[in-house]
């Protein structure tokens, strides 16, 4: 076949050629040829001329490709994220995953940022971070993943605090016609996709994403619970009932410069554990909505300045049933809003130098609140507050400027004042170098601070017979410090190795002030640090499109003197991915995790380390490059491993995790 | 409640934004980068016989004429309001879209094409040709051919050249690549790369082919290492390339012409770029006796025009 195809494109060109042959030969000379290629040199056309190659980037950056996830057989944003040098993804005890980021990991993932397409997705004024719903985000209609470890306030404001994680989703011109998409694996799951992209004439552009997933979730065994322990009637031993089931609809429209996007997403789940110590059974809901609205406009004032203005509108709900016995349900609901805008100047003030500035202005709200208890779930009472209702405003102010003044030296320079109405103000920089010393190989420096804002429920928790909010909190702050070396020493292959040193400040910690209740303090401090070593080769030639890749850390967080617990010291990700011909090819992962330490007070051994396989095979642009499937198994060695129960769930061991897990995946487009 | 609301909006902005048009007229706009450039006004010259022909309105806009050029042109844009925009070479192109998002477009003599943001008003005739034919004419004539290696910049020519090499994984051939920022590393890559390969493939490539010198550069030390050279244009047969295979000028013109109608007629669809469908082959016998070259006779055929070294 191909052997044909050869001949008639050959005849083909033949034909052409003869037809042809009289005029050209009264082409031009090689100086005729060199002034036509001298003025095509005068223009470089680039996607965004802040765009930065990620060898030039001060900061610590990974970035996922839409090719990448394809291989990987990614079903949702975790599993693409696990990949990623310095992150790590465990269960916590309500549903959702968290994000573990240099060695620092909390129940909410609050210091991590979550962004897509640029717009913070922090949603949750309550109780802070985005792994409520974007946690399990599909992946069928992202781009790219760009993930920027290190602190990023000085950009981005509030919450950029260990990391950024922005997401690029598919525009009207990605997807250019019609594309559907349906995964089926384990545990019932299903996912479908449909999108839609268009660019009209008028200059005018559409895209719409519609993802609907739903899972019944790993089942996982829990042997006891704190009323089990005592003799008390309880859900124990029993099941984990982590259900989860979403619908997303995604826009982007267009017309000239402007643009209107968002995002909404509806999610239910039940729980892996539940909540005070009790297991739970499936009569735990847990339901959010959240959305993004946004309108923006680029503004090109001259050839090298613009301008980029935005207003926006996010939305977070939510509406949940928390069994606390096996006869006593808790209702909690509440709305949060967020509006605002944002106006960014942007001006290149040479070939080798941008700068960028920016003011900012959002006004948060929290009400619609809502509390019952009772002991039947369809019949529940009023009870006082949990939380309170709230108005904040914040205003910001940032410059950066990007400035090569060699061609081997990117040197970036940053600057962000942010206010509250209800904390006062905070300053953070962001400075680094960027340095090619020989061809090829360059080093990096940077030194930046971020801040977490204070979130509502830490602020103002109240009628918690456990736990109460402190108004006169201020943000966590941290400074961190790190230098790299990138590296290509042959061509196809990239390594880099980076040190970094984070100080955490004035973390928002629950200090006990009387017997048996807390209070949100500033208290304690962490340092964490570690090296990140990452390399991959791509092959060439015949195994054009294959690549081995690897990345290890080791890091060390402190606090008071101690390791923290529950995260590992080391991590090691193994990746190769086989391409047999232009269509079909095979991806492995080997994750190697070391063990993780204990709290302090917590006499369970540790939680021995794991390796896990995964293996995919992927089939792409078959029947005239419309069609895509893909098969993975995860972890194809059925292994027994366990994510870490926090010290209040001692009794029940750890949290078993899924064995050998299947999931198969097909791509049309139209 | 809130949300079907919201819905509502969205249908009728999609509704409003699908319906949105403007009335157009059949007149088409010529915009040279660079009347000066003998490829350039070759096209435009083919491309207005065609238009004439078939009885369609021109105008013309020359960049290098006019000391304001993106004000002066968005004001003739405005004035002229052509049906389409045909822009010959990159520059042309670039301003174009900046200045004209909302026109239908169609552009020819821009280097590696798949840079630019073609979206579905925009048609284009490529300045490449096929690197699937280019391979495959290349198989047939070296049929012992397995590694090719060429040059390039990343910034003018990196979607080509993973083209080339998708394309050369299905023809059997090997490319290696070296990416270069400037004409300097020229010497240094091709050390590193004549050894390793069978043949040279010198492709449009800006910053590789900046000068005579570099030209001269890429020629001398394939000949020191009796490497053959195949070339995109016939105009390196007289430095020593084995074999050229170059699109013909005049045809793109010709040819965009047809696409251009055919565009304005919306009877092609939208992000339509079309190979140049004129091309020549060109052997340069006395180079590859020099070399001591084995080819395959029988693709003697397929040759335009053969160079002996009385030549």
């Amino acid at each position: 076949m191909i052997k044909y195809l050869s001949t008639l494109l050959v005849g083909l060109l033949i034909v052409s050629s003869s037809a042809f042959a009289e005029t050209s030969t009264e082409q031009g000379s090689l100086e005729k040829e060199l002034a036509y290629l001298a003025a095509e040199r005068k223009v470089v056309v680039t996607a965004s001329k802040m765009e930065e190659h990620v060898d030039k980037t001060v900061a610590t950056t990974t970035v996922i490709t839409q090719d990448d996830i394809a291989h990987i057989g990614a079903r949702n944003l975790l599993d693409v994220l696990r990949l990623v040098p310095g992150i790590g993804i465990t269960q916590t005890q309500f549903g959702w995953r968290e994000i573990e980021v240099r060695g620092v990991k909390t129940v909410l993932s609050e210091k991590v940022q979550i962004m897509l397409n640029g717009h913070p997705l922090d949603h949750n004024l309550q109780n802070a971070g985005s792994a409520w719903v974007y946690d399990d985000l599909p992946v069928d209609t992202i781009k790219r993943v760009e993930v920027v470890r290190g602190p990023g306030s000085a950009l981005y404001g509030a919450n950029a605090f260990l990391a950024v994680i922005n997401i690029i989703t598919q525009n009207a011109k990605d997807l250019n016609g019609v594309q559907t998409s349906a995964g089926w694996g384990s545990f019932d799951t299903q996912q479908y996709r449909a999108s839609w992209g268009k660019q009209f004439n008028n200059s005018a552009e559409a895209a719409l994403h519609f993802n609907f997933t739903d899972t019944n979730g790993i089942n996982s065994p829990i042997p006891a619970d704190s009323r089990s322990i005592q003799g008390l009637s309880s859900n124990a031993p029993g099941r984990s009932q982590l259900t989860e089931g979403r619908y997303d609809l995604e826009w982007q429209l267009g017309y000239k410069d402007f643009k209107l996007d968002g995002r909404y997403i509806n999610k239910k789940a039940g729980t892996f554990f539940g909540v005070a110590s009790v297991l739970s059974d499936d009569r735990t809901q847990q339901d959010y909505n959240d959305y993004f609205l946004r309108l923006s406009r680029t503004w090109k004032i001259k050839d090298n300045f613009t301008v980029d203005t935005q207003v926006f509108h996010d939305f977070f709900s939510y509406d949940n049933i928390w069994q606390t016995a096996p006869a006593q349900f808790l209702h909690n609901g509440l709305q949060d809003t967020r509006t605002g805008g944002e106006i960014q100047a942007n001006y290149h003030l040479s070939d080798t130098q941008t700068m960028i500035s920016g003011f900012s202005y959002a006004k948060e709200q929290q009400g619609n609140l809502s509390d019952q208890l009772g002991v039947d779930p369809a019949h529940l009472l009023p009870t006082l507050p949990s939380t309170e209702e709230r108005i904040r405003k914040r205003w910001g102010v940032y410059i950066e400027d990007v400035w090569d003044p060699l061609k081997n030296v990117r040197l970036t320079l940053g600057a962000r004042y942010d206010r509250y109405n209800d904390f006062g103000g905070t300053f953070n920089p962001r400075m680094g170098f960027n340095w090619e010393f020989i061809k090829n190989y360059s080093v990096k420096f940077s030194y930046g601070t971020a801040y977490r804002a204070p979130a509502f429920g830490e602020l103002g928790l109240v009628n918690n017979p456990v736990l109460l909010g402190n108004p006169a909190l201020k943000p966590e702050e941290v400074k961190t410090f790190e230098t790299g070396i990138i590296a290509h020493p042959v061509t196809g292959l990239t390594t880099q190795a980076t040190y970094y040193h984070s100080s955490i400040n004035q973390i928002i910690s629950q200090v006990p002030v009387r017997t048996a209740i807390s209070q949100y303090e500033n208290s304690g401090s962490v340092i964490a640090e570690g090296i990140e070593l990452e390399t991959r080769y791509d092959f060439d030639g015949a195994l054009q499109g294959s690549y081995i890749g690897a990345n290890h850390v080791l890091q060390h967080s402190v606090q008071l003197g101690q390791q923290l617990a529950d995260v590992p010291r080391q991590r090691t990700n193994l990746m190769a991915n086989w391409a047999f011909d232009n269509t079909w090819s095979s991806f492995a992962h080997v994750l190697i995790k070391g063990n993780t330490l204990r709290n302090s007070g917590d006499t369970r051994n540790v939680v021995p380390g794991y390796a896990l396989f995964d293996v995919g095979l992927l089939g792409k642009n078959m029947f005239g490059k419309k069609v895509d499937v893909s098969f993975n198994v995860y972890n194809l060695l059925d292994k027994h491993y366990y994510d870490p129960a926090p010290s209040s769930l001692n009794f029940i061991g750890d949290y078993q995790m899924a064995g050998r897990t299947f999931f198969g995946h097909v791509s049309l487009k139209f | 409640m809130k949300i079907i609301n919201f819905c509502k909006a969205l249908i009728l902005l999609v509704a409003f934004l699908g319906s949105a048009g403007f009335a157009q007229s059949n007149k088409v706009l010529i915009v040279n980068s660079e009347k000066a450039v003998y490829r350039y006004e070759t096209i435009a010259t083919e491309f207005k016989k065609v238009l004439q022909q078939n009885a369609y309105q021109w105008a013309e806009f020359n960049l290098d004429s006019h000391a304001n050029v993106e004000a002066e042109l968005k004001q003739f844009i405005e004035q002229e309001n052509p049906a389409l925009i045909y822009c010959i070479g990159t520059q042309a192109y670039s301003l174009v879209h900046n200045v004209a998002p909302n026109k239908k477009m169609l552009f020819s003599a821009a280097i590696n094409w798949r840079r630019l943001d073609v979206g579905a008003g925009t048609y284009g005739v490529a300045n490449e040709l096929s690197s699937a034919q280019e391979l495959s004419l290349l198989r047939h004539f070296f049929p012992t051919i397995k590694t090719i290696g060429l040059l390039y910049n990343d910034s003018f020519s990196r979607e080509y050249v993973e083209t080339i090499k998708k394309d050369a994984l299905a023809s059997g051939i090997n490319i290696i690549n070296k990416p270069i920022d400037d004409t300097q590393e020229i010497i240094g890559a091709l050390n590193e790369l004549l050894p390793k390969i069978d043949m040279f493939w010198i492709i449009s490539d800006p910053v590789v082919l900046s000068n005579k010198e570099s030209v001269q550069q890429i020629f001398q030390a394939a000949q020191q290492q009796k490497k053959p050279v195949y070339a995109y244009s016939d105009v390196y047969i007289e430095q020593g390339a084995v074999l050229s295979i170059s699109a013909d000028i005049a045809t793109i013109g010709r040819q965009s012409a047809g696409l251009a109608m055919m565009a304005n007629q919306d009877k092609v669809p939208g992000g339509t770029v079309q190979s140049p469908a004129g091309s020549m082959v060109t052997l340069n016998k006395c180079a590859l006796d020099a070399l001591k070259l084995k080819f395959n006779q029988d693709a003697l055929d397929s040759v335009n025009k053969i160079v002996g070294c009385e030549q």
